[in-house]
């Protein structure tokens, strides 16, 4: 029988048109790309009984299963509920419904993020927890964003190609009387980062301009005078991406803000788009409408209402730049 | 005398004694550690039971109570020089045993290395009273019993943590004093660890072989040791300081004279005026370090090891750089 | 209780310019003081650092300083009548009676002079102390060269070498290497005989060894260290060597025990 399908649905369930005519595949969402190796059962016996036998590794960590029969999604979507069920109900909390009809929706992509905290030493926060926490906020949910949650400036999850680059920050707290000016944190400074911090007399001058809240110079002190701050910060950079048109590297929106700013923006960014979207296109990505509305209608739009930390930077002005493909570039 | 009291009885005597004394013992500072979600441990003053932290080895020694982290010794208003007023109160320390005896040997430096005892380390070490708490497990990397520092009788009241009651073992009158009617008169005396995981043999030497000096082992610490400093900041016996000058920035005439902890593992430690220095090498430096923990201090005062087997040093160290592992394989190679 | 560390000012009576670098301050005394003992100066808010006395006398002492540090560079710009504070003397010194009616060879290099003069002045006014000496200094070149107006007075009634490490061409002063000059001195019977070997550290290690070489015994040589030191009292570690603290055994050593001591 010939296949007539609504492929509009079948994008929606998190399945996809693929170059094989007939052939599809599901896109496994993994909020911070850490997951219970249970899971990979499930994934593996699906991928042996419907796909190819291969799971591809996305660039958003999570997992796609290749090679499906479109005719056979209701079946997969019974095997991929307790995936569901587990991940996104029990762990990130979300309200699903119907777990077992599989994935909801697409739009907003896999929260990503680098393995943070549990692991690394240099993170600043538990990156895995903050991604789950995300994605309770947004999923499920068709607007088309692009979230990565990374541990800090070193940005591994590369957040600054994100719509929303989430970077955990370590405001270090300096004790006077701790400090024996051996330079090991300003040396490092230098040399890894931004330099921020002077030695002068046996003592630190930590430039608050400068200092970007990476937290090298807790892990290099010596003696306990740099500790963290134990409240949490973030930096929330935007609007960056590839694609074809215009790609661009984020900037940043805010600095030094707590969770609950984060969490307030980017539940403000889907009333946002659902405001200001083009609902004459198939899709639009968020960066596309910003766009169009220019920087400061996004800025008041997702900040209304919400209680700024006294901590918080806002950026009055954002320019992105631009990336230029005109032949005329090129000289050969 | 033995003693069990209860929580109540307890926190009441700390009450009673914040009026003369103040009181240091380990404390968690939660999520001030070096990564994210880590807790600092270290000493800090308390007030009542629930701040002290006894069931954690802490990051950093009891050393900064008596020999601070940085100290003033001189205030300068143009060429005169005035002395920083003294704290008068006494000083009570919780500490574990390999920490009380890591105070002797300071001691021995501050007080009995040359004529002149140290003005500034006296001063407080004169107002110190041991609470001596009971460690009868240890942790990870503690090498106590190999040094001969798992036991102590130099406390002035002992206590075993972790019952309904708090046990007590009391030496000194003043303690007496403190706790006449309180509590529950019983028979107690602190128990010590008898066996650490880690083990260490020191050499048994009455002349540090010339060969050991340039011994190969300590080129391998050349290029992993980062001379970081951390195993020194951390140690209880490491005493080492620098003397500054601090000249007012708003008013240059007004000024400091200030005492700074300083370690022969850091960058600079040797270097004169003209920039020359010793011991570049980092493996020089790690065998500086440990010649003078398990060999030098010994030859000195012939007191033993200066280290006391607390292992803090190889908690600390960022490129997992054994110091107990070092002593062995110097013990094995003379 | 005493404190240690105050140091107490004392005034400048005279400056000496011995060389660009190196100036002689001339400083009231109102302590007992051997030769090449050091003291710690210090100028408050600037800081404090050890400096060895080259010479000394009725209420008076000298110490030559080099301008190699911020202290040091500060201290150049005092005038006759300011005040430096200072306190100790600290360190051994020369024990004299192990040179008295001997035949004493110093071998000094650049400021290594500066802890010996106020001995090799100390013999010349009173020459019956000991029964000959020798000198052999080393200098890096015609400017470097200290305490000229001395050296020309020593001539005088002492065998004197002087050497430069730089060709100067200068009548009666040798080119090279002050180790190379070694071989030129006169021995006596060791039992009658002291060397003095001070200066750079690698200049004493190649010079001490220099006199070994021509069997001088080592017990017969005498070095005297420099090192970085924050106390001179023995607490602060700077300047310990094995088992040995420099400000309290030192700065001078018998030769048997420095060759043995191991940065």
């Amino acid at each position: 029988m010939t296949l007539d399908i609504n492929i509009g649905k079948v994008i929606k369930n998190a399945y996809r048109i693929t170059s094989t005519r007939g052939l599809t595949a599901l896109r496994v969402r993994i909020p911070g790309g850490h997951l219970e190796t249970k899971y990979l059962d499930i994934l593996k016996k699906i991928a042996d009984d419907f796909g190819n036998g291969t799971l591809h590794m996305t660039t958003r960590q999570g997992f796609e299963i290749p090679g499906i029969d479109l005719k056979r999604i209701p079946e997969i979507n019974q095997r991929i509920g307790p995936v569901i069920q587990g991940i996104e109900i029990d762990t990130a909390g979300i309200d699903i419904s119907e777990p077992e009809a599989g994935y909801p929706a697409a739009g907003t992509r896999n929260i990503a993020s680098c393995i943070g905290g549990r692991v690394c030493p240099f993170a600043n926060c538990d990156t895995t927890d903050l991604a789950f926490k995300i994605e309770k906020k947004v999923y499920p949910n068709n607007f088309h964003v692009k979230i990565a949650v990374t541990g800090c400036p070193n940005d591994c999850i590369k957040g600054h190609l994100h719509d929303f680059g989430i970077i955990g920050l370590c405001e270090p707290v300096y004790d006077y009387s701790r400090c024996i000016g051996c330079g090991a944190c300003s040396n490092n400074c230098r040399a890894v980062a931004t330099g921020a911090l002077i030695l002068k007399n046996g003592k630190i001058r930590r430039d608050e301009r400068r200092c970007i809240g990476c937290g090298e110079c807790v892990l290099q002190c010596p003696t306990a005078a740099w500790t963290r701050n134990p409240m949490k910060f973030y930096k929330m950079v935007i609007m960056g991406r590839t694609g074809k048109k215009n790609p661009r590297i984020a900037r940043p929106f805010l600095i030094w803000v707590n969770e609950s700013v984060v969490m307030d923006v980017l539940t403000n960014t889907y009333q946002y788009i659902d405001k200001y979207i083009n609902k004459s296109l198939p899709k639009e990505h968020v960066g596309y409408i910003v766009d169009r509305t220019g920087y400061p209608t996004f800025r008041d739009f997702v900040l209304d209402g919400v209680k700024l930390n006294p901590e918080a930077k806002l950026s009055q002005h954002i320019n992105w730049g631009g990336y230029e493909n005109a032949s005329y570039l090129f000289i050969k | 005398m033995g003693k069990s009291v209860s929580t109540t009885e307890f926190n009441e005597m700390l009450k009673t004694l914040a009026g003369e004394y103040r009181i240091f013992a380990p404390k968690r500072f939660v999520h001030h550690g070096k990564c994210t979600g880590t807790d600092l441990i270290r000493y800090g003053e308390v007030h009542s039971l629930d701040e002290i932290e006894y069931k954690a080895k802490s990051n950093f020694s009891l050393k900064e109570i008596l020999h601070p982290i940085n100290q003033t010794i001189f205030y300068f208003t143009e060429t005169e020089f005035s002395e920083p007023a003294t704290e008068n109160k006494g000083i009570v320390i919780f500490a574990r045993p390999c920490d009380i005896n890591g105070v002797f040997r300071l001691d021995n430096i501050f007080l009995h290395n040359g004529d002149e005892e140290d003005y500034y380390y006296k001063k407080p070490r004169d107002k110190v009273r041991f609470v001596m708490m009971e460690c009868t497990v240890g942790f990870e990397n503690c090498f106590c019993v190999s040094m001969d520092t798992n036991k102590s009788d130099d406390y002035h009241m002992a206590v075993r943590f972790g019952g309904e009651e708090y046990l007590l073992d009391i030496r000194d009158q003043f303690f007496i004093d403190v706790l006449e009617g309180v509590g529950e008169d019983i028979e107690f005396t602190p128990d010590f660890i008898k066996r650490n995981r880690v083990e260490v043999r020191l050499p048994e030497i009455d002349r540090m072989p010339p060969a050991m000096y340039d011994h190969e082992m300590w080129d391998e610490y050349s290029t992993r040791c980062i001379a970081c400093g951390r195993c020194t900041t951390t140690c209880i016996t490491c005493s080492c300081f620098t003397t500054t000058d601090i000249a007012n920035e708003d008013n240059p005439k007004q000024g400091e004279r200030r005492r700074t902890w300083a370690s022969c593992h850091i960058e600079g430690f040797t270097d004169m005026a003209g920039g020359h220095g010793f011991r570049k090498k980092n493996g020089e430096k790690m065998r500086f370090k440990t010649l003078h923990k398990i060999y030098d201090y010994n030859r000195r005062f012939g007191k033993g090891p200066m280290c006391v087997g607390c292992g803090r040093c190889d908690d600390a160290c960022p490129v997992y750089i054994s110091f107990s592992n070092c002593i062995n394989k110097v013990t094995s190679y003379v | 209780m005493n404190n240690p560390y105050l140091p107490k000012p004392y005034h400048i009576l005279e400056i000496f310019h011995e060389s660009e670098t190196e100036f002689t301050f001339k400083l009231e005394r109102d302590y007992e003081i051997n030769f090449g003992q050091f003291l710690q100066v210090s100028l408050p808010r600037i800081g404090e650092a050890p400096i060895s006395v080259s010479d000394f006398g009725e209420g008076w002492l000298e110490m030559t300083i080099r301008a190699v540090g911020n202290l040091t560079k500060d201290i150049f710009k005092l005038t006759a009548g300011d005040k430096m504070f200072v306190r100790g003397p600290y360190g051994n010194g020369f024990d004299m009676s192990e040179y008295i009616g001997k035949h004493l060879v110093i071998a000094a290099g650049g400021t290594g002079l500066a802890p010996v003069r106020s001995m090799i002045n100390h013999i010349y006014r009173d020459e019956g102390v000991v029964e000959k000496l020798d000198l052999l200094f080393g200098f890096k070149n015609p400017s470097s060269i200290i305490f000229n107006r001395d050296i020309e007075k020593w001539k005088e009634k002492f065998d004197t070498m002087l050497t430069l490490d730089e060709a100067c061409g200068l009548d009666g002063v040798c080119e090279g290497l002050i180790t190379n000059y070694v071989k030129d001195v006169r021995l006596s019977e060791f039992e009658k005989m002291a060397v003095i070997v001070i200066g750079p550290p690698v200049m004493m290690k190649y010079t001490a060894g220099e006199f070994v070489e021509r069997g001088v015994p080592e017990e017969k040589i005498w070095v005297s260290f420099e090192r970085n030191m924050s106390c001179a009292l023995g607490k602060c570690g700077h300047c310990k060597i094995d088992e040995t603290y420099v400000c309290l055994e030192g700065p001078v050593f018998n030769y048997s025990k420095a060759v043995k001591l191991i940065d």
